[in-house]
């Protein structure tokens, strides 16, 4: 998929842990690893609101937009 | 004091209901396997009377080659029948039916099979029905295909077309329940 989570970029910038984001956003670990991993077909708009709440950062540092090749 | 109705008392009584239709299914089967069987092994004391009063004796006493095909298409017919039923049973006891998670491959892959059964069950109900009529046109004294079970083709038909139909729909819901799955 062209869109890439940037997730563990910006979890490692704020030193944050999955299972402290989990518990912080309020989502399961397994939710979470999904979309760390990129499996996530979408994200809700909810969501993505929590995380950048949490790790204090815009959507574009979440997800960003690479061509396929 | 109101009752109410949920979709696992409406799936308890359609299970039981399957159990009591596969068990009739079977016996009526396993009577006419055991009624050709006896006919050909032992005797023909029970070709007046085959299935449900269906009368075949005068069948067997001009063609024996005859009377085995409308039985074995009898048989057929009421195999395929017991195998659909078992089939949905096995859906229940499976535990495949999941209000939660309905769209499942293995549903999909029963209705599937169910919807070929009963294309095969109209296709040899059609002919039967066909070879029946056939028959009674050579003079051969046949009972109506009702009595033989090998009836109502075009419904069974209609019956495959539609659940070939529900089993594409089960597959865009197997296709959506997994994005809906994958959406965080």
């Amino acid at each position: 998929m062209p869109i890439i989570v940037n997730l563990d970029v910006m979890m490692a910038k704020r030193k944050m842990s999955l299972n402290e984001l989990s518990e912080k956003v309020d989502l399961t670990l397994s939710n979470l690893s999904i979309l760390k991993t990129g499996k996530a077909k979408a994200i809700r708009f909810s969501t993505l609101e929590a995380i950048c709440k949490v790790l204090d950062c815009q959507p574009a540092d979440l997800l960003e937009y690479v061509k396929e090749q | 004091m109101k009752i109410e109705i949920s979709t696992k008392h409406i799936l308890n009584v359609l299970q039981v209901l399957s159990w009591i239709i596969f068990i009739g299914l079977c016996i009526e089967a396993g009577t006419i396997i055991f009624n050709l069987a006896y006919t050909f092994a032992v005797k023909p004391i029970n070709t007046d009377n085959f299935w449900q009063g269906a009368d075949l004796s005068d069948l067997y006493r001009n063609d024996h080659g005859h009377f085995m095909v409308i039985a074995l298409f009898m048989i057929i017919v009421a195999v395929m029948k017991a195998i659909i039923f078992y089939l949905i049973i096995k859906l229940f006891v499976d535990k495949t039916l999941s209000i939660t998670q309905p769209f499942t491959s293995k549903l999909r892959a029963t209705i599937l099979n169910v919807a070929f059964l009963t294309l095969g069950i109209s296709f040899f109900s059609h002919y039967g029905s066909d070879y029946v009529t056939w028959l009674s046109e050579q003079k051969i004294e046949m009972p109506d295909p009702n009595k033989l079970d090998l009836y109502a083709a075009d419904v069974w038909f209609f019956m495959a077309i539609i659940l070939f139909v529900i089993a594409k729909v089960v597959k865009r819901g197997i296709e959506i329940q997994t994005e809906n799955d994958l959406t965080i």
